[in-house]
């Protein structure tokens, strides 16, 4: 029976109802005449405590509440990518098309084009024994995506005693029937819901090995984040979180991507949706929206709903990880979405904890990162997908300790801490080398060997070396200057900048520099080690620094960066052929002088 | 005759702060206006925040001072708080709420509109991506302002952000356009001189016709603050999207805004975040900001130069520090610049324009604009990195490439950042400016720009 | 001069010598005054330039000024004048109501603004107010009403300045609700100015009136 009260209570996005005695938590409900979705999430006797999903401006009491017996969740099937989502899995150009250019109220619309007909074909057949979870058969949803059809992950399984053959289908088509036992029977469509505080189930994990790879060089070469790993990004304004989370939804080597928008500027999820369609995927060769998904729940949108689009985003993505899938979610921001859960916390008149957070927020978080993961799927054929969840963090004044990130830091592996001072000194990404790290190291190490170079992993420890030694370095120079340092030590500072300037900087917006292969970025690592140690030799050999600082190579070595594309990733070969040639040139120089 | 008429309620039960709390409440909506009369007859606005068993908070635009428990009435409008709009609203002044302030009628209404207005679908906005030319070197040339876009201004007490503020309505123009920009200025909570400087302003250029004013003063109800962004966003939607004009929206100041959402949310006893501000001060301010962008098949745009004092210059304090996680960048002015004498006083390093990459280069401003832009940003980066060396080791503890950065360090702010309150440059000008200084270093430093625009635009010294 | 000692000779050389350099020296002068006046010349070239730009910037800014205001106060003499009309129709519209009660259907209305009354409140003992013309009318609703729904509607004795229909107070004093015919004028009047306008601008659009205002 499904609940019908009245509203007695409204205050901004909270509302309470009396006669909700058949209600049940987290249950969707229709809230007064316009009908707003809204969600339960306290019972008190026959009081139902909601989180309305849309502005309440107008609603009153005595207005009716109805309950819809389901729990929120998101429609799973084909026709998904591409799409532009509200928190509550609306699609906005269906919300266009009914309320106009700005977001009305009580609109209903369907997640999916139940109408649309795909080609499907068939891999199982009849008589064949399913179990939850398992593939009925594939269709074409993107020229990049082949989507496998999946048998709801909670069905108790059976024989299939119907099985459609190949053929164009729209979503609403029966597939399959199934029966067990006699008794237990079902039929099987193209789409399945999923309650999104649920996560999907699987049969086993696996630990991450394979980086994926972002073409950012800090992120791919000095903290690389593992498939089905978890990954945080702090910082304050300014710092660069948006661009760097684009970068990564832009170019990691992920069949799925999905870009939460949460409580995040209206005009960046427009560049998304501008940008997306025309640029193309260094793997495939086609548009980037082909795999994209886009959850977008602005900071003007009601807040209730930012707290719904995480759970939205993650179902939607192990969705397609359950296809066997490496997906990647990316959220920004999450601290927006805490801010959600204190909102509605506060209206709860719960005992508040940290800078009036609920208590609650590190478990929520901790359910959070923990539906990250690589695993294998339910059901047959046997396969693997992951989940890799990176989120932004957006301190308040930039502060690092303040809850939302010192409770994140507890869950994630890999940490890219965004400095305001890097920032403002314009070294983008302003990622800081010496806060930062990254738990996946040693487990993509062997990745890199197979697949890249055997050298990665020493090239990575001596440039980073070099960094670190820049660094204490730096306290020296404060309180002295530069010209009291040692000349072997003015080398590593020297070197130390064109690292950071060569490598560790990459503008998002130039057209080579914006991705950087993996066979790039090792062998601008190496120039730069080679070009230390060359140095070094020289400085030893008594060549003096200035003669090594005017080399006209250094230029060339600092601007590879964005003059060599990746396609002609070998004159970087050239570059250091080019390098060896003018160290021999300075110490002839050199000998011709001793000579006079 | 459509409306009905409205209840008035006189139990009043409790008066606290700027709420009123009012029993016996058998029918009102969240977020319902209301009228309050008091015993000797004035009139408030007010606005509902929370209704329930039979209870209703108010809050009072005008202020509770004067009223009491019995003898008020309140009279619930069974509707949101609405603005009169129409073509004549140009060339007008209001208040805070938007009431004439300028001895004129009421304004004929074409039709009202719901002052907190509705999000733009991100699905239908507009990315924006047209050039408005300032002719303040420093931002167009570093902070770029694009047609759409909400930039704010950074300040402190004492600097000069309004004369900015009016210096850029006076002179923005999108290049290739002949058309001009509507001016919507909000005062909040500021001083009578300094909106009066921003009305003789636009009066000065002829502008003020094409202006509509909203003026909160300093001795103005605090209150009534929460709603002047809100009725002008309003009537800059309005001129933007329904009459396809470009609209500059002004708002200045909104520290005195957050401080009044401060007020209500101490009188609610709501749990407070950080300093006392309310916990969805970030959402609250969203609302305001995001008011501000293109829609796709429109004409017209709301750009949007928010100015706020920054409490004891802190970038860190939340009013700065949420309004810089919601707006498109920031434009930082700093007390050292200011002490110097430097006008405009921009602490560039400190500014950053997000949308900049989209409004300029090739086909837009000029292909080398990005690349000069973080040139100068790495530049002037480094030079106050070794003004800051020189400080402790002098400069003989320098080396040559090093004490050229000096120089252009100088440079920059002499010849780059400083220009007349009245001086209108060029694009053109402001580019070359940047080269002149760019010039001063060494060909092999400029690490940030390609080797074709070196060669095309370097200025070997003679 | 040849036998000029050798003292003769230095003092004839030094006194070439401060010759040719004094020659030099004026000569120098005489050229740098030169170049003074030159330069003088060119930068009183380019001030009087800058003050005849200056000049004609001003005159161009105190145009745009004097235009621009001079265009804004005509728009707002016009805006007072349709206001002073749009006060004129209101007068006019008041008098029309005031004989709103000879109208047929007027005991209709007021039995409908008595039920609204009571639905609107909430409540059954209500206190209703009306003016003079009105009152035997309003009893008459009332009691017809009173005996249909049970309610308790009692009209005072006292009558209000009102142009017609009803006040209505709950006996316990809580709740009112006021719909007399001025009330509703008042709550209508930004539509019924509108309406008003678009007359005495016969129906002109606001294209043009929108031009007039530019």
């Amino acid at each position: 029976m499904v609940a019908k009260g009245r509203i007695v209570w409204v205050s901004g996005p909270a509302v309470r109802a009396d006669g909700m005695s058949s209600a049940k938590m987290y249950e969707t409900v229709e809230v007064g005449e316009s009908k707003l979705i809204g969600e339960v999430i306290r019972l008190t006797g026959d009081v139902a405590f909601i989180q309305v999903y849309e502005t309440t401006s107008g609603l009153k009491p005595g207005e009716p509440v109805v309950g819809t017996g389901q729990p929120l969740s998101v429609t799973l099937g084909p026709g998904i990518i591409g799409q532009i989502y509200d928190g509550i899995q609306r699609p906005l150009s269906e919300m266009a098309k009914k309320s106009g250019d700005f977001i009305g109220r009580g609109i209903e619309t369907t997640p999916i084009d139940l109408k649309k007909k795909y080609k499907f074909v068939p891999t199982v057949k009849k008589g064949d024994n399913i179990t939850g979870g398992s593939i009925l058969g594939t269709v074409d949803e993107t020229p990049l995506l082949t989507h496998s059809i999946l048998v709801p992950p909670n069905h108790r399984g059976g024989m299939i005693s119907n099985m459609i053959g190949e053929g164009e289908y729209d979503l609403e088509q029966v597939l399959a029937e199934t029966q067990k036992d006699g008794g237990y029977h079902t039929e099987l469509k193209m789409y399945h819901k999923w309650p999104v505080r649920h996560a999907r189930p699987y049969t086993e994990r696996y630990d991450p090995t394979v980086p994926l790879v972002t073409g950012q060089r800090i992120i791919d070469t000095y903290f690389p984040i593992a498939k089905g790993g978890t990954g945080a990004i702090p910082g304050g304004f300014g710092t660069g979180k948006t661009v760097t989370l684009h970068q990564i939804a832009k170019w990691a080597d992920s069949k799925v991507v999905v870009y939460i928008g949460c409580g995040e500027r209206g005009n960046e999820m427009t560049e998304v949706l501008v940008e997306f369609p025309h640029l193309l995927d260094p793997h495939s060769g086609r548009p980037l929206m082909e795999r994209t998904v886009l959850v977008a729940n602005t900071s003007n949108m009601p807040v209730a709903a930012r707290e719904a689009s995480i759970y939205t985003g993650v179902t939607i993505a192990e969705y397609y990880r359950d296809m066997g899938l490496d997906t990647v979610l990316v959220a920004d921001s999450t601290s927006r979405w805490a801010e959600a859960l204190r909102e509605m916390s506060g209206r709860l008149e719960e005992m508040p904890a940290e800078e009036g957070y609920p208590s609650y927020l590190a478990s929520r978080l901790a359910e959070f990162y923990e539906r990250a993961g690589r695993v294998r799927s339910l059901g047959l054929p046997e396969r693997s997908g992951s989940v890799t969840l990176i989120g932004a963090v957006s301190p308040s004044g930039a502060d690092f300790t303040e809850p939302v990130t010192t409770h994140t830091i507890r869950f994630i592996k890999t940490f890219w801490a965004l400095d305001t001072r890097l920032a403002y000194s314009r070294h983008y990404p302003s990622i800081n080398w010496m806060q930062s790290y990254s738990g996946y190291l040693e487990d993509v190490a062997k990745w890199w060997k197979e697949n890249v170079s055997s050298e990665w992993f020493e090239l990575r420890a001596e440039s980073y070396q070099i960094l670190q030694r820049e660094d204490t370095l730096k306290e020296i120079v404060r309180l002295l200057g530069p010209e009291a340092l040692p000349d072997e030590e003015k080398l590593i500072l020297e070197v130390a900048r064109m690292i950071k300037i060569g490598i560790l900087q990459q503008n998002s917006f130039d057209k080579v520099d914006t991705y950087c292969s993996p066979q790039k970025q090792v062998k601008l690592v190496k120039l730069m080690v080679r070009f230390y140690k060359e140095a070094l030799k020289a400085l030893r050999e008594g060549t003096p620094l200035a003669d090594i600082r005017a080399m006209p190579v250094i230029s060339s070595l600092l601007k590879a960066k964005f003059e060599i594309p990746d396609e002609e990733v070998q004159r970087l070969d050239g570059l250091e052929n080019g390098m060896i040639e003018q160290f021999k040139k300075l110490q002839n120089k050199e000998e011709v002088k001793v000579v006079v | 005759m459509s409306e009905s008429a409205a209840i008035e309620y006189t139990k009043v039960a409790e008066i606290k702060g700027p709420l009123m709390i009012i029993d016996g409440i058998t029918k009102a909506s969240f977020d319902e206006l209301v009228e309050i009369e008091t015993s000797d007859s004035d009139r408030r606005l007010g606005r509902v925040l929370e209704v329930g068993h039979g209870k209703a908070v108010v809050q009072v635009f005008e202020g509770t001072t004067g009223l009491a428990i019995s003898g008020t009435k309140a009279k619930f409008l069974g509707k949101t708080m609405a603005m009169p709009v129409s073509p004549e609203l140009l060339g007008r002044v209001f208040d805070g709420l938007g009431r004439p302030n300028d001895g004129l009628p009421d304004p004929i209404a074409e039709k009202f509109l719901d002052v907190n207005g509705e999000p733009m679908n991100p699905e239908r906005r507009e990315y924006p991506t047209s050039f408005i030319q300032t002719g303040v070197s420093v931002i167009d040339g570093m902070l770029t302002l694009v047609r759409g876009q909400k930039l704010p201004i950074f300040s402190g007490s004492g600097m000069p952000h309004n004369v900015l503020a009016a210096q850029i309505a006076r002179q923005a123009t999108v290049v290739g356009t002949k058309e001009d920009f509507a001016v919507v200025f909000a005062a909040i909570g500021v001083q009578y001189s300094e909106a009066q400087y921003f009305k003789r302003s636009l009066e000065e250029s002829g502008a003020l016709r094409r202006s509509v004013l909203f003026l909160n003063l300093a001795d103005d109800p605090a209150i009534e603050r929460i709603i002047t962004p809100r009725v002008a966003l309003t009537v800059a939607e309005y001129l933007a999207f329904d009459l396809g004009m470009h609209v500059l929206a002004i708002l200045t100041d909104m520290t005195n805004y957050a401080e009044a959402l401060r007020e209500i949310s101490a009188a609610r006893e709501e749990v407070p975040g950080r300093k006392g501000y309310p916990g969805y001060l970030y959402t609250d301010l969203a609302n305001n900001y995001e008011r501000a962008g293109r829609i796709r098949g429109k004409n017209g745009s709301v750009t949007q130069v928010p100015i706020l004092s920054m409490p004891a210059d802190d970038i860190t304090h939340p009013i700065p520090d949420l309004t810089g996680y919601i707006t498109e960048g920031q434009i930082v002015l700093g007390r050292d610049l200011f002490r110097k004498g430097v006008y405009p006083p921009v602490n560039v390093l400190m500014s950053l324009s997000r949308l900049m990459k989209d409004g300029v280069g090739e086909g837009k401003t000029r292909s080398d604009h990005m690349e000069v832009g973080n040139q100068l940003y790495d530049a002037y980066s480094r030079a106050q990195e070794v003004r800051a060396l020189a400080e402790i080791v002098g400069r003989s503890g320098l080396t040559g490439v090093d004490l050229k950065y000096l120089d252009a360090g100088d440079m920059f702010e002499s010849h780059f950042l400083k220009q007349g309150k009245d001086e209108n440059r060029g694009l053109e000008e402001t580019l070359s400016r940047t080269w002149d200084v760019l010039s001063t270093l060494p060909e092999g430093e400029l690490t940030k720009i390609k080797e074709k625009h070196v060669r095309q635009y370097y200025k070997e010294t003679k | 001069m040849s036998s000029s000692s050798p003292l003769e000779r230095t003092i004839d050389k030094v006194l070439s010598q401060k010759e040719s350099e004094l020659i030099s020296k004026i000569d120098s002068a005489y050229q740098e005054s030169l170049r003074n006046l030159d330069s003088s010349k060119s930068k009183l070239n380019s001030e009087y330039l800058a003050i005849i730009e200056n000049a004609r910037k001003q005159a161009e800014n105190l145009k745009r000024q004097i235009v621009g205001s001079s265009r804004l106060s005509a728009r707002n003499n016009q805006l007072i004048l349709i206001e002073d009309s749009v006060r004129t129709v209101f007068e006019m519209v008041r008098k029309r109501l005031s004989s709103l009660h000879k109208e047929p259907d007027y005991e209709k209305l007021m039995k409908q603004a008595l039920l609204n009354a009571f639905k609107e409140m909430g409540k059954n003992d209500l206190s209703i107010e009306c003016n003079k013309t009105d009152y035997s009318l309003v009893r008459k609703v009332a009691d017809s009403i009173n005996k249909e729904m049970g309610t308790k509607m009692v009209v005072a004795n006292k009558s209000i300045d009102i142009l017609g229909g009803i006040r209505v107070t709950s006996s316990d004093g809580t709740l009112s609700y006021d719909d007399s015919i001025d009330s509703r004028i008042e709550r209508l009047k930004p539509l019924i100015r509108k309406n008003i306008v678009q007359v005495l601008r016969g129906e002109r659009g606001r294209e043009s009136w929108s031009q007039k205002v530019e």
